[in-house]
């Protein structure tokens, strides 16, 4: 309002001037005329009267003028302050009402993305930002759904994993059971039933491998595969691997070998996990080897870790195997040995182990003079000074 | 030599068991779920020296069966034979009800004997 008033003052100003102007002119003519008449002598004192007259009246407008000119310049000064006041606080006034909303969405977008999908924002403000609440509220709401069926989904998946894999478990006792019974008669068989034998055992037991590989990484896959961590001598580990694994190495005339450093310290590890990698990684030594390859275990010390080697005088990995032999289903040439009977699973489950266990494990290999696994467990020690 | 009851709803499963357990010169009864369990327990003299249970059967689990049995005061040591690998203790079950062991399926028979001969010699 101060603003219109600036410009009615201005032209009000504008129009003064132009009236000051034109009458100091006038005045400056009748002063000539005067002038004129006194020069030629013509009533002297009547001229001297105008002249002096026409002279204060200019200056009298002046002074007029100047004030006229000055109260305009405040009318105008006023009225820009005033304006640029207004137009800021009309401004400051907009920024508010559009920051709050953008904050909150801001905040709620942080929200949503590390996981609450339950984030929603208050919708309101001006008609943009309202339209954004509403917008985001929408999309968190589809979020959540999809959310929501895909954990539906991956529950279904795991209970299709379990029943699958319990309703297998059961049959498969049955068929493996009878089987060695049978075996336990051999010396009753013909050697062409014993074979036979042989090969319903051989297949019952990669059958019950492959079951439990695959249970141990659809829980893997849905973060439920666990471990039960007690403190846990290696040796004792590495024996029973071995143990384990014996008949096979003998079977194939492989010789293996175990060096556990004296004095080791305890591993914080689950027993039964630990032994599966060690039996996975025997497993692969002993099927990719050639017959009577040796195969040595190793544990020592490496600071407060004990480092675990499974070296063998295989024949080696290709260097763009070796680079993804720890993913799934990567599984090594078996070369003319068609017996190799892993899962490709057997090392990705091993890797998830070691990591569960807050260990590493990596491969070496150079074609022709074999391969070495090697893994590293947290000692009991460090663990100690981790929680101090 | 043992005398062993063994609770499993798998016909077969209980031949092998029965077979291979009369093998190693112990004395074996079998029920087919939990309540056959329980009554073959309280039917018998003398309670059995080892309950071999399977932990899933249909109308009364081992578990449930070993629940009713550890109320009633029976004290024997039990083996559940489990389909789960990794076996059992999923529930912390394994402390409350006193159980000695778990056996996974398939059944890794050297192991089962070794663990029979240490709870019952």
């Amino acid at each position: 309002m101060l603003a219109a008033l600036a410009v009615i003052g201005v032209a009000r100003f504008l129009q003064q001037r132009q009236d000051f102007e034109n009458a100091t002119a006038r005045s400056y003519q009748v002063e000539i005329v005067a002038r004129n008449r006194l020069a030629e002598g013509e009533n002297p004192a009547a001229a001297r009267t105008t002249i002096s007259s026409q002279q204060s009246q200019r200056q009298f407008l002046r002074n007029d003028i100047d004030d006229e000119t000055r109260d305009t310049a405040l009318l105008v000064g006023a009225g820009l302050i005033a304006g640029l006041t207004g137009a800021a606080l009309l401004f400051s006034g907009l920024i508010a009402s559009m920051r709050r909303p953008l904050e909150d969405l801001v905040e709620a977008s942080g929200r949503l993305a590390s996981g609450d999908l339950e984030t929603r924002v208050k919708v309101g403000g001006l008609s943009e930002t309202a339209k954004l609440g509403a917008a985001f509220n929408e999309m968190a709401e589809e979020l959540q759904r999809r959310a929501g069926e895909r954990d539906q989904l991956d529950r279904m998946k795991d209970e299709f994993v379990l029943t699958a894999s319990h309703e297998l478990r059961s049959p498969l006792t049955s068929v493996q059971g009878f089987a060695e019974l049978l075996m336990l008669e051999r010396e009753m068989l013909t050697p062409k039933q014993g074979e036979t034998l042989e090969v319903i055992l051989d297949n019952t037991r990669h059958l019950v491998r492959l079951i439990n590989d695959l249970l141990d990484l659809a829980r893997s896959d849905a973060g439920r595969l666990t471990i039960r961590p007690v403190p846990t001598e290696v040796a004792g580990l590495v024996e029973e691997a071995a143990r384990t694994m014996r008949a096979q190495v003998d079977a194939r005339g492989q010789s293996l070998s175990l060096e556990v450093e004296p004095g080791l310290p305890e591993v914080e590890a689950d027993p039964d996990r630990i032994r599966q990698v060690l039996v996975n990684l025997l497993t692969n030594a002993n099927e990719y080897c050639q017959e009577r390859a040796s195969i040595r275990v190793t544990a020592r010390r490496a600071g407060a870790d004990v480092e675990i080697e499974v070296i063998d005088d295989g024949p080696g990995i290709p260097t763009e195997q070796l680079e993804h032999i720890f993913e799934r289903f990567t599984r090594g040439n078996a070369g003319e040995t068609q017996r190799v009977g892993g899962t490709g699973l057997g090392l990705a489950i091993s890797t998830s182990l070691i990591e569960l266990h807050g260990g590493t494990i990596e491969a070496e290999s150079t074609l022709g003079v074999g391969s070495t696994f090697r893994f590293r467990l947290p000692g009991t020690a460090r663990d100690r000074v981790g929680l101090s | 030599m043992a005398r062993i009851l063994v609770g499993d709803d798998s016909e077969t499963i209980l031949l092998l068991l029965r077979t291979r357990l009369e093998m190693e010169g112990h004395e074996v009864e079998t029920a087919g779920d939990g309540q056959e369990v329980i009554d073959a327990v309280h039917r018998a003299i003398a309670p059995p020296d080892l309950l071999l249970l399977d932990a899933m059967m249909p109308r009364k689990s081992g578990i449930d069966a070993l629940r009713e049995l550890r109320g009633g005061g029976i004290e024997v040591p039990v083996l559940i034979v489990s389909a789960h690998t990794g076996a059992g203790d999923e529930n912390g079950e394994r402390a409350e009800l006193g159980i000695a062991g778990y056996v996974a399926k398939p059944i890794d028979f050297e192991d089962l004997f070794a663990k029979i001969a240490e709870l019952t010699g």
